[in-house]
């Protein structure tokens, strides 16, 4: 490679030197200053808060067993791998995850493009489609609670009314069922917000892109997944990774749904609840802060994940419009 | 022009850099003098027992559960009348959210409530931990019975001075004897008359027994009073874990079978988190049987409810022993991090004085604290439960409240719901257990 090839180009003439003067300078770094106290609150708020799990989590922190807290280096974390209580954790948010996620984001698109659409009571519908996003996440809990009670819960009084079972069911007595009472209650309540999010986003789709598409004679199924599906592409590139964080970090519902206990058996205690029980309800902090810097690291691997998949979509473009115009 | 102007205009409106970097830095320097002359200084830790001062003034914030009203409704202000230190703030938390709190309060150091409530687990723990202040001999009102003394201490050390005394009682529906051809006034005395009672009273969506199988703490609970009625323990003389005896799988395997086999416990036990929840079940008449504590006999004697003819109380019916029961004493301690300790112990004295331990009993239904109390004829006329308490109390009544409390119970009672549920069998729930609770135990050596 010749060398001039590596001289930087030459500054055009009447362009201000790159650096500027000294009145430059000075008001780059006034305007650096300026900043300065929004930088430093998001220290204070963020960094902080993670460096010091991230110090915590290094160290034997029991505030039960001993009043000194020695440095452990990673044995926290040799501890993640070999603890069934985590791994049974971390499958049970796998399990809420997968469902909340995808069941959630598809269903957000369905309704939002139905209540895109022009029907009678469409304004009733936006209106009442942000009820659940209204309720606080307690109220919520409580709400589903008394809903799924097996002595008192109106879940059953209708089961039983539609003849779809015999006798009360015991919704919140075994882990499999009180997991499915918590995803369900945890889809009503996201389903709100990721469907208005998708209306947004529906409604700067270009109208004429859908009429050019039934003129060329594409149904609707092939409208939705060619012209709908793509355009929305970023919004559900958005919702997959809020949503994936939101499931992960799920604890408030579970919390009243269960007593605070993350029961029954342990059936509703996801990772983030489970960080919850060890840093509060056993007072291990070293561990609970091991648990939490793994929660972050699984929610960037998840939001890289998502990205990556959505970089290169050859099965998520347009390929039609693609064949058609090539 | 125009730009120039407001050029200009900007540059008067707006400090200049040296202005703003002069008052930035003065702020900054502000600020870090407010904090050092605000922060840092931890409140004094001693460990040295507390005694009660003539010289206690000034004021005080309670943190309680929300188990008891008369405190807000009466006792607080009271207090203040008769001793002149005010009660700045009376706080109550649910019980299933207090520990974490408190635990966390503590950790911090934190000094903003002089009193918080405790029982058997969190004398333990937090005491345990340093986090509650040891109190001399001398700050302990005489006749305190020892039972509710030791919900409020851990290895020979008081940590605080009950506020009432609990054992659980067996209560039934005397309605539903008669209806089911039983001796409505006669307890079932073993076991096996409580299951054959069980059985006869179950039907017509009645179930015979009911239970609050439906946190970890309550899942607890039903194993120990099975495993006490056995005659069984939880710990030897070392604390190692013996729950998973044959006497403890024995019990297990009888909890299993009332729901599973016999079908006589209320299938909604299993999700029962609060024993409130099963008050309400029995004062609807849905379970004619409970195991419960005090609390239950004024619910279910209540206008609306069954009404006093209809509630019977007695000791629980053994299996190995004649009875035996859990404790469920609760009371006050002060927080070490308190800047008015002596205040505070005004306060834990007053609660156990006769006036408002006779409200407590006429109100809530507790059991008093003191043993003058407990024979007191107006106490015994007004809670006839009393009487079965005095008998209650000739037998084992134990809680095991240790610092490995809450990580013992979450294990354990995750494996007593497995083995309800079918999941796993008795003997394998608990020898999983007791694996796991050596393991926890053996960190605090």
């Amino acid at each position: 490679m010749p060398a001039s090839t590596l001289t930087p180009p030459r500054r055009p003439r009447g362009l201000p030197r790159l650096g500027g003067g000294r009145a430059e300078r000075g008001d780059r770094r006034f305007n650096l200053l300026l900043m300065a106290p929004a930088v430093l609150v998001v220290l204070a708020l963020f960094a902080y808060p993670i460096g010091y799990a991230g110090w915590l989590s290094l160290h034997q922190w029991d505030d039960k067993i001993s009043p000194v807290h020695p440095y452990v280096g990673v044995d926290n974390y040799h501890q993640l791998f070999s603890d069934p209580a985590y791994r049974e954790a971390l499958d049970r948010t796998v399990y809420f995850s997968v469902i909340t996620v995808l069941a959630g984001v598809a269903l957000a698109i369905g309704l939002a493009v139905l209540l895109t659409q022009q029907f009678r009571f469409r304004a009733l519908a936006r209106v009442l489609l942000l009820v659940p996003w209204a309720v606080p996440p307690v109220v919520n809990g409580i709400m589903w609670h008394l809903i799924f009670d097996g002595d008192t819960g109106i879940a059953n009084t209708v089961l039983r009314g539609l003849g779809i079972i015999d006798t009360n069911k015991q919704w919140l007595s075994s882990p499999t069922s009180a997991m499915n009472v918590l995803i369900f209650a945890e889809m009503w309540k996201l389903l709100p917000f990721l469907t208005l999010l998708f209306i947004a986003a529906l409604q700067g789709v270009p109208a004429n892109l859908y009429r050019a598409a039934s003129i060329d004679g594409a149904g609707a199924i092939r409208r939705f997944a060619f012209i709908t599906l793509p355009s929305i592409r970023t919004t559900i590139l958005f919702a997959l990774i809020v949503q994936s964080m939101w499931s992960l970090k799920v604890f408030d519902t579970i919390y009243v749904l269960t007593g605070g206990s993350g029961g029954p058996a342990g059936g509703t205690t996801t990772i983030n609840f489970f960080a919850y029980l060890t840093t509060f309800s056993n007072l291990d902090r070293g561990y609970g802060a091991a648990i939490a810097i793994s929660i972050m690291a699984l929610v960037l691997l998840i939001a890289v994940f998502w990205m990556l998949l959505f970089r290169a979509p050859s099965w998520f473009v347009a390929r039609g419009t693609r064949r058609r115009t090539a | 022009m125009a730009h120039h102007s407001q050029h200009t205009q900007s540059s008067h409106s707006l400090p200049s850099r040296r202005s703003a970097l002069a008052l930035g830095g003065g702020l900054v320097a502000a600020a870090g003098l407010t904090a050092c002359s605000g922060g840092g200084t931890a409140s004094s830790t001693s460990a040295t027992p507390l005694a009660p001062t003539s010289s206690a003034g000034g004021s005080i914030r309670i943190l309680d559960d929300n188990t008891n009203k008369i405190f807000g409704s009466g006792v607080v202000a009271r207090f203040e009348k008769d001793t002149g230190i005010k009660v700045e703030k009376y706080e109550q938390a649910n019980f299933n959210d207090l520990h974490d709190r408190l635990a966390t309060l503590f950790s911090a150091q934190d000094s903003s409530y002089d009193v918080v409530m405790t029982w058997a687990a969190w004398s333990a723990e937090f005491g345990r931990a340093g986090w509650l202040q040891p109190l001399s001999q001398s700050a302990v009102p005489a006749g305190v019975l020892p039972a509710a003394l030791d919900a409020v201490s851990y290895g020979g050390t008081v940590y605080g001075l009950p506020k009432f005394a609990s054992a659980q009682t067996m209560f039934w529906n005397k309605d539903l004897f008669e209806k089911a051809g039983l001796a409505p006034d006669t307890a079932p005395a073993t076991w096996d008359d409580f299951v054959s009672a069980a059985k006869e009273l179950t039907g017509g969506g009645v179930y015979g027994y009911a239970a609050d199988l439906g946190n970890t703490d309550g899942a607890y609970q039903n194993f120990l009073r099975v495993l006490l009625l056995n005659g069984g323990t939880m710990y030897d003389s070392a604390n190692k874990p013996v729950f998973n005896s044959d006497k403890g799988v024995d019990a297990l395997d009888r909890l299993v079978k009332l729901l599973r086999t016999d079908k006589v416990m209320s299938p909604s036990s299993l999700q029962i988190t609060n024993s409130s929840d099963l008050n309400t079940l029995f004062a609807n008449g849905k379970a004619a049987i409970v195991f419960n504590w005090p609390a239950q006999y004024p619910v279910a004697v209540a206008k609306g409810a069954l009404g006093k003819a209809a509630v019977g109380s007695g000791i629980l019916p053994g299996i190995a022993v004649r009875s035996a029961s859990i404790d469920g004493s609760e009371g006050f301690a002060i927080n070490n991090y308190s800047k008015n300790k002596a205040a505070a112990l005004k306060w834990l004295q007053y609660v156990t004085t006769a006036a408002v331990q006779k409200q407590m009993v006429q109100e809530e239904g507790w059991f008093p604290v003191t043993s003058s109390l407990l024979q007191d004829k107006t106490v015994t006329s007004e809670l006839p439960i009393v009487s079965t308490y005095l008998q209650e109390s000739r037998y084992q009544i134990k809680r095991f409240g240790a610092p490995w409390y809450s990580d013992v119970v979450q294990q354990l009672s995750t494996g007593i719901t497995k083995a309800m549920l079918g999941q796993t069998t008795p003997k394998k729930a608990l020898d999983a257990a007791a694996d796991q609770a050596s393991t926890i135990i053996a960190k605090y050596k």
